[in-house]
């Protein structure tokens, strides 16, 4: 076991995950061939689309050896604002702005708390989590809240544009817009800088405490944008949404990616192969009727398989 | 500071907080409150002593509250299915609890994941199996069938200990519940086993320099393997609590206490940057964030209130550690300028 794993995991680890995604398809596109419809492949994409908006937005921050379980209530809180901004008659874009800025905010407040005073992501963004739910559930109530005659809001979850539908829209243009943030910024650059060596980035003189920030703020942000995503899927805005355990979808799609905990490498393009990569599991799973409890054992296990694998690969 | 003085700030923080409630919450300052504060924060007691064993490691274990639904689930379906013997239905439970933990510890050191993946992927693969073998859903009508097992609902056994010791003529004593001196068996066991043994050394060592540790001859591997499987056990222990409370078991048992457990073992003062806590800290943490709930509580403040304080109080934590964190290199750097120059 000892010598075996190294050696096949060296040669298989670059290319586990594109491989494996591949045997998953063939396996459920055989038991299962309604599963390669077109309508079926779109809806894939769809039901991906908030958790893949999080995990490009949370990609940056795990590079930086960061990590955010806060999402799940940001997302919610976001929701609950822009619902009450819109049902007080404000335009759509100031409700979407509302709803956005929740996110700002709680991401800045993270990344000043990790940055500047240096506490430990993980429990921060743990405190944050609570905190940002008791919030949610202070504004709005356990209930949830109907979007009414709102049509362009309700258009962002369920409408189709050019034969899409137009969260899959957004969700490619925010990838295309981390995508071009990583590959031909400074931005981009520094994170991989602080990523690899944060000592060594800060002593040449760049400024990693406002980049780390500013990350946390990007994580935040996408986690508002899921959640007018799916406020405006569902037609309802609850303080409840995004329950424990959205993080952890997020957290493993990014790191399915083969982006590294321990900070240093990863990509945007990578993390949408690990979104698409759950995504088609969930699908495939649920098209076969296999039970919840199955799902999560073979969640966890393909989860720890496939990180022990890129592991062996370092 | 030193830890030990730390650990006495602490109590002295804890006395501060309790007297404050006493006098200011109605009815916080009576015999039955008391009862509530112990039975009901016992077993968070003994999740967070569990949880610094990983933390000493600078690890974390997030799948605890996942454990804790599997070994109560065993017990559901040992005792309503099997009809076991009631030691046997104990031991297996703890038995599965700790070999969670253990294949916890071993992904760890084997698989060299990262502590919060692998436990984060059995958080969800444990969850996933209380569901598989629940017996709720294998066995119709079960769902509503109490736990009758005297083995099991005897550990929701209070004690009078006022009367016993011929106290109650004076004051009204709260009566105490058996889950209470479990967490202080516990407790005084675990501390045994860190303070006074040579594996309790090799722990702090191992958190404080793994590296180091190694070199030593230390067998990092082992320590780690066991400080999760202590971890499982204690999630095990508070599971039989909990079902003995509630005579029953859900597969959403212990959702989130995962959240409580790290918060006590932090505010106790276990350094999430690794060798330095206690076993001591961590329980009076738990029982300072159960003052502040059931006091908030009784001052009629929303529960959604509460779960604002409760991540304020886990981040105050964290800072005032930092703040140690930091003096203790200050210090270690002013000595070391000071050799240097002599």
């Amino acid at each position: 076991m000892t010598a075996l794993v190294p050696t096949l995991g060296r040669r298989l680890a670059p290319h586990a995950l594109p491989l494996a995604m591949f045997a998953i398809v063939v396996a459920f596109a055989i038991s299962e061939p309604a599963f390669l419809k077109p309508d079926n492949l779109i809806g894939i994409v769809r039901q991906v689309a908030i958790t893949g908006i999080m995990a490009v937005g949370m990609t940056f921050v795990i590079m930086t050896g960061g990590i955010d379980l806060s999402v799940g209530p940001v997302l919610a809180l976001s929701g609950v604002i822009a619902w009450f901004s819109l049902d007080a008659g404000a335009p759509l874009l100031v409700g979407i702005a509302a709803g956005l800025s929740v996110g700002l905010v709680v991401g800045v407040l993270n990344g000043l708390i990790i940055a500047r005073i240096e506490l430990p992501p993980i429990i921060v963004t743990l405190a944050m989590l609570s905190m940002v739910r008791g919030a949610a559930l202070i504004i709005g109530g356990p209930d949830l809240h109907q979007i009414r005659g709102q049509e362009a809001y309700a258009a962002i979850g369920s409408g189709n544009f050019l034969g899409l539908p137009i969260s899959v829209h957004l969700f490619a243009l925010v990838t295309l817009l981390m995508i071009f943030v990583q590959k031909a910024t400074p931005l981009g650059l520094l994170v991989a800088a602080i990523g690899e060596n944060e000592r060594a980035a800060r002593l040449s003189g760049h400024r990693t405490r406002l980049t780390k920030t500013a990350l946390y703020a990007i994580c935040g942000v996408g986690a508002a944008i899921a959640g007018i995503v799916q406020s405006s899927q569902v037609h309802t805005a609850s303080a409840t949404y995004g329950e424990f355990g959205t993080e952890l979808d997020v957290i493993a799609s990014v790191v399915l990616g083969g982006t590294s905990l321990m900070g240093g490498n990863g990509s945007i393009a990578r993390t949408i192969l690990g979104v698409m990569f759950l995504g088609i599991m969930n699908n495939g799973m649920n098209i076969l009727n296999v039970p919840i409890d199955i799902q999560l054992i073979a969640k966890g296990a393909i989860i720890a398989l496939s990180l022990a694998l890129s592991e062996a690969k370092g | 500071m030193t830890a030990r003085s730390a650990t006495f700030a602490l109590l002295a923080f804890f006395a501060a907080t309790f007297a404050f409630f006493c006098v200011a919450a109605p009815r916080f300052a009576t015999a039955s409150n008391m009862e509530n504060l112990m039975s009901g924060f016992s077993f968070v007691a003994i999740l967070a002593i569990g949880q610094s064993f990983p933390i000493l490691l600078r690890g974390i274990d997030l799948s605890v509250g996942a454990i804790v639904a599997l070994a109560g689930m065993i017990v559901f379906d040992l005792e309503l299915i099997f009809h076991l013997p009631g030691p046997v239905i104990l031991v297996a439970a703890l038995a599965a609890a700790t070999l969670a933990g253990a294949l916890n510890g071993w992904m760890v050191v084997r698989l060299k994941l990262q502590p919060f993946i692998a436990t984060l992927a059995t958080l969800a693969a444990y969850r996933g199996l209380v569901y598989s073998i629940s017996g709720r859903q294998l066995v119709p009508g079960l769902s509503t069938t109490p736990i009758r097992n005297p083995w099991i609902t005897g550990l929701e056994t209070y004690f009078d200990l006022g009367t016993t010791l011929g106290l109650s003529d004076w004051v009204t004593l709260p009566w105490f519940p058996l889950g209470f001196f479990v967490m202080l068996a516990v407790l005084a066991a675990f501390h045994f086993l860190l303070g006074s043994t040579r594996f309790g050394r090799s722990l702090y060592t191992v958190g404080g320099n793994p590296e180091a540790a190694r070199l030593a001859g230390i067998d990092t591997g082992r320590v780690t393997l066991a400080a999760y499987a202590m971890s499982g056990f204690c999630a095990g222990l508070a599971a039989l609590l909990l079902v003995a409370r509630l005579t029953t078991a859900t597969e959403a048992l212990g959702t989130g206490m995962e959240m409580s457990a790290i918060a006590a073992a932090v505010i106790g003062g276990v350094s999430l940057a690794g060798g330095i806590g206690s076993v001591i800290g961590p329980v009076i943490g738990a029982f300072l964030l159960g003052t502040i709930l059931i006091g908030l509580t009784l001052l009629g403040i929303s529960q959604y209130v509460q779960q604002i304080l409760t991540g304020a109080i886990l981040l105050a934590a964290v800072g005032y550690d930092r703040i140690l964190v930091v003096r203790r290199r200050r210090r270690l750097e002013a000595n070391l300028a000071e050799e240097t120059r002599a």
